[in-house]
């Protein structure tokens, strides 16, 4: 199981950050950066990360910054 | 501490009157000349249109200078001011000060914003802003004493050289046991043999039992107040501050809206940036994953080894615990690491607490240099900092230096034998240790990158043409720490920024490369007219940008606009109403914003900038300059010249795409130049209209007399 954005859902093996965010749709599609535990992925490198199992993910705005 | 005397050389008592919904209604002026001091009534038209802080800062600096003066002309003046609404200890990020002068990199006016206790006590003390004019050869410190209700003026001896030290002695020595209830403003020696010298803002942390830091870094205000002989500014008051100190119109209201964001901060920090835990640190990586980290004087967005200057690393460094530089801010987010110990200079070897490093630092002292060892970007911070440096300016004049030398432009015997290639570690530290001495080719950075062109050129026979297209100034200020080849709205977000090349302005990058919130050049004029303007009012009330943006809402993505971050505005809005007493909305806020941005706009123009053509750019920050940056990145450039620009580059060489892809550019970036202007109501010449200025009341007779002299009568 792991936590995506407080949330908890099922995980599997291989799951990638590009997997989670196409199963959740809509507007996190569009999402970035993503936390994954203490670790930012952004979205050039979604497909390659990994989600290990108990893993907590949080969805980054970034519409912050300067 | 043994050693110094500080010796009374005058004061001046005052009453301190009641502060009235955020204001005291009144200014300190001194002038070291003749060590004149005097109050100066707030008129309700000066908080009508400049509001306070930075808005305050360019009025009584309008006042203090002519066109002619230089940055060191008696006349300059350092402005400091707080703002209506600093100060206010419930609402996250109210502690800002706002430093402005004419600065010795730019000949215009710079300010800087900056964290720790300073403006808020100054204004507490009595005063919305300080002015100091005249020089003096004595190294000076002054001391406001909003408790004991006067200001004394000192004449130094023996005080220790470097900020760091220097504000830990005076903060024992005013604070009467009570070291909460004091603020110093220092710099360093670097600020005396350099253009780009700091100011360092303090606040006592309890918890760590030490003076803390902030810093007015960019334009070099340090300079300026180090050359007019002061050593130091320091601020008493009680650190007892409530939500009452401020008088506010409203408290109940304030009350509301205060809890509502640092309460949204606490709850969603954590799930977001964790500013409060690792500050503007985590963007490092992002920067880089999306080609925006500077690397080797701006020529790369990426580097490999960039994940070695990432969150993950400060993450274990940072010293865990409260950060704030102000009382209660939620964001709290200046990180600092203990017992860090220097392997070079004067603090070799010995354990010192460093107040950093944040993104900027990192990427201008680290990844820009080639450098990847995050020690090494700690003991820069430190040393700049102790040094009264701003590490931008560093950072950015030492990667054009290193770029020059290896490209051959300047050799190891200008350089005094220092070998100035990228990464060089031991040669980055020795710059700034030499920047401190005022000696070496350390000496000949520290006159920023503008300077060095011209003296490269003419001292050393270099290139004018390719030190003029990598050298990374614009206005004679250093740019701070993105590449902009990608996104022309970042380009106009540094082109177009009244003080120079500081994304404080408008940080568009992420939101125009990555979101794609601005497609259009409509878009992007549109973005680069309220961003700014919204960005430019914080300065004005005293506060930090911060809670804005860097923590939003769960459901703002889902809102018309999400880039403004609405909600928030609408808070601020309520925030400024309940303080002031001044009904306001979101569009207030930006109006208020206006009638200053465009204020500072003529102020360039009066000091003989503020055109069109000192909105120019070095193409480095446009497109690729060198056939090595095309060919890194050629997948990407020959796709944009042909789906793009529709240009047919079958048989070209990289030379005629690189010739090619210039064109265009610059020719994108004067388009957009054009749309800025129309948006802002200013001449395609960069300049505000007749009708501009008279619609934001500005229309002084001295503003209207400015504009016709120039040539516009509209």
């Amino acid at each position: 199981m792991i936590r995506v954005a407080g949330k908890e859902r099922p995980w599997r093996e291989g799951m990638t950050v590009a997997d989670v965010l196409k199963e959740l749709g809509g507007e996190s599609a569009a999402c970035p950066v993503v936390r994954v535990n203490d670790h930012y992925v952004s979205r050039p490198h979604f497909d390659q990360a990994s989600i290990p199992d108990n893993a907590r993910i949080f969805l980054i705005p970034m519409i912050a910054g300067g | 501490m043994s050693g110094y005397e500080l010796k009374l050389k005058k004061t001046f008592p005052y009453q301190r009157p009641a502060i009235e919904k955020g204001y005291a209604n009144q200014t300190l002026h001194l002038n070291l000349s003749d060590l004149a001091v005097a109050t100066k009534p707030v008129t309700p038209q000066m908080k009508d249109i400049f509001i306070g802080g930075k808005g305050f800062d360019l009025w009584l600096l309008w006042n203090a200078v002519k066109p002619t003066t230089r940055w060191d002309d008696p006349e300059n003046a350092v402005c400091i001011a707080s703002g209506p609404l600093g100060g206010t200890p419930a609402y996250p990020g109210s502690g800002k000060s706002i430093a402005a002068t004419i600065s010795p990199l730019t000949g215009a006016v710079i300010d800087s914003n900056v964290g720790g206790y300073f403006g808020p006590y100054l204004k507490f003390s009595g005063f919305d802003a300080l002015e100091i004019q005249g020089k003096t050869d004595q190294d000076i410190v002054v001391f406001v004493d909003g408790i004991d209700q006067k200001v004394e003026i000192f004449a130094s001896t023996g005080l220790p050289e470097d900020a760091y030290r220097l504000s830990e002695v005076l903060t024992e020595h005013f604070a009467q046991g009570k070291l909460r209830n004091i603020s110093v403003v220092s710099t360093g020696p670097g600020a005396k043999h350099t253009f780009f010298g700091c100011l360092n803002f303090s606040w006592y942390d309890p918890k760590r039992k030490r003076a803390r830091y902030k810093q007015a870094g960019r334009g070099g205000v340090g300079t300026v107040f180090a050359d007019k002989g002061i050593r130091a500014l320091v601020a008493r008051w009680d650190a007892a501050i409530s939500l009452d100190t401020n008088q506010p119109a409203e408290k109940e209201r304030l009350k509301t809206v205060a809890k509502q964001h640092a309460r949204e901060i606490v709850e969603l920090d954590p799930k977001q940036n964790e500013m409060a835990t690792i500050g503007t640190t985590h963007i490092v990586t992002i920067m880089d994953d999306h080609d925006l980290l500077p690397t080797h004087n701006f020529r790369f967005g990426q580097h490999r080894e960039a994940p070695n200057l990432g969150q993950a690393v400060f993450r274990r460094l940072f010293d865990p615990g409260y950060d704030g530089c102000w009382m209660g801010c939620t964001v709290a987010c200046s990180h600092g690491v203990r017992d860090f110990v220097p392997l070079s200079g004067p603090y070799a070897g010995r354990k010192v607490f460093v107040d950093g490093p944040e993104y900027e630092t990192i990427a201008g002292c680290g990844s820009n240099l080639g450098i990847f060892d995050p020690h090494t970007v700690i003991e820069l911070n430190f040393y700049c900092d102790a040094y009264g440096l701003d590490t931008i300016s560093v950072g950015t004049a030492t990667a054009f230096a290193m770029e020059c030398y290896e490209l051959g432009l300047i050799t190891a015997q200008q350089t005094g034998g220092l070998e100035l290639y990228f990464g060089n570690r031991a040669a980055a530290l020795e710059i700034v240790h030499q920047m401190a001495r005022g000696e070496g080719f350390g000496k000949r950075i520290g006159q920023g990158v503008r300077r060095m062109k011209a003296v490269f050129a003419r001292d050393f026979g270099a290139d004018p043409k390719i030190m003029a297209d990598i050298g990374m100034e614009a206005k004679g200020l250093e740019f701070s720490e993105y590449v902009t080849k990608e996104s022309l709205a970042q380009q106009g977000g540094y082109g177009l920024a009244l003080k120079g090349p500081q994304h404080d302005e408008a940080w568009l990058i992420f939101l125009d490369m990555v979101h794609n919130f601005m497609p259009t050049l409509a878009q992007k004029a549109e973005a680069l007219h309220w961003f700014p303007m919204f960005r430019t009012w914080f300065s004005l009330c005293g506060l930090c940008k911060l809670p804005w943006n860097d923590v939003i809402p769960e459901d703002n993505q889902g809102t018309p606009e999400p880039a403004k971050v609405m909600k928030h505005v609408g808070w601020y809005a309520e925030y400024f109403s309940a303080v002031t007493g001044r009904e306001s909305g979101p569009d207030d806020l930006i109006r208020m914003s206006e009638t200053v941005y465009n204020f500072q706009r003529v102020f360039n123009l009066r000091m003989g900038f503020g055109r069109r053509e000192h909105d120019a750019l070095p193409y480095r920050a446009v497109g690729p300059v060198t056939e090595l940056e095309y060919e890194s990145r050629a997948e990407r450039y020959d796709k944009q010249l042909t789906e793009i620009y529709q240009v047919d580059i079958n048989g070209k060489s990289t030379a005629e795409k690189v010739a090619l892809m210039r064109r265009l550019r610059e020719a994108q970036y004067e388009t957009l130049k054009d749309a800025v202007y129309k948006r802002r109501g200013w001449t395609p010449d960069g300049i505000p209209t007749l009708a501009t200025v008279k619609r934001l009341g500005i229309d002084l007779p001295e503003v209207v007399d400015l504009l016709k002299a120039n040539g516009v009568t509209a």
